[in-house]
């Protein structure tokens, strides 16, 4: 355990190390890297890291839970803003088919985007499920 | 992350509403208006940043019809004596006065408008092919 602790702050002290001499001005140093990091480090006992694990994973889940409602929500407004430029367009209410092609343009690639993010989401998940412990 | 294509369809647009000006002025070229005198050529006039845009960077850098104006270069004079409408005395006696409106003018603006749209929709159809890129990245 000792062993292993002593193993990590070795390596996150060498890791720094070529941090400042690649990444001079920090563009690259974020802080989900530094918390990546400090983790391991911080972990005194077995106890201790299990309950960090815990919290960090339920704090996480909500907020993936709350983009991923944002993300829905603006791709269903996007799909509706094209539907209705569509009957506009037919019904003759609006003449701008640049703007009708535009709205049916952006909806086509949120929605695409979206489920892009779904299917790599999907793919990590199976990957997890799949893993022998 | 749309801004681009919202600047590319306010060009079009712009464009568009030219074209339609150019239009409107070749088939008036014989035209009389109400009051009398000859028809005016109209002028599509642009400026920067479109207000309709939904996106921020589309609002600031797109573009948009600020108004249409009125020629107001002289008329084109036609030798036209047996014309009910000819001037009847003065040094233009016996010509009739036609619309400032130049055809071959018009044709080089529709070109440079037709042009510019086409323009504007490669500049979209990039704008796709680099979504359509990203999302391949991800994919």
């Amino acid at each position: 355990m000792t062993d292993a602790s002593g193993a990590v702050t070795a390596g996150r002290s060498s890791d720094e190390g070529q941090e400042h001499m690649a990444d001079p001005l920090g563009f690259i140093n974020s802080t989900a890297r530094d918390r990546m990091l400090r983790g391991p480090g911080s972990t005194a006992g077995g106890g201790g890291a299990l309950g960090d694990g815990v919290a960090a994973g339920s704090t996480s889940a909500h907020s993936f839970k709350d983009v991923l409602r944002a993300s829905v929500d603006e791709v269903n407004r996007a799909q509706q803003e094209a539907t209705r430029a569509v009957e506009d367009l037919a019904g003759g209410e609006r003449t701008d088919l640049e703007g009708v092609v535009l709205a049916t343009q952006k909806a086509d690639n949120a929605f695409r985007m979206l489920q892009a993010l779904r299917n790599k989401v999907v793919e990590a998940y199976d990957e997890i499920k799949q893993m022998r412990v | 992350m749309y801004g681009t294509l919202d600047i590319s369809t306010s060009g079009m647009i712009a464009q568009r509403t030219r074209l339609t000006a150019i239009s409107a002025n070749l088939a008036n070229q014989n035209s009389v208006m109400p009051d009398g005198t000859p028809y005016r050529a109209r002028r599509v006039m642009f400026s920067p940043g479109d207000p309709g845009a939904s996106d921020p960077d589309g609002r600031e850098m797109g573009s948009h019809v600020s108004g249409i104006e009125i020629d107001q270069s002289p008329f084109n004079l036609r030798w036209d004596p047996g014309n009910p409408r000819a001037i009847k005395e003065g040094a233009e006696a016996g010509y009739v006065r036609m619309s400032n409106v130049n055809p071959l003018v018009e044709q080089i603006n529709a070109m440079q408008a037709s042009r510019a749209y086409e323009a504007n929709a490669a500049a979209a159809e990039t704008t796709k092919t680099m979504l359509a890129q990203a999302l391949r990245l991800i994919a």
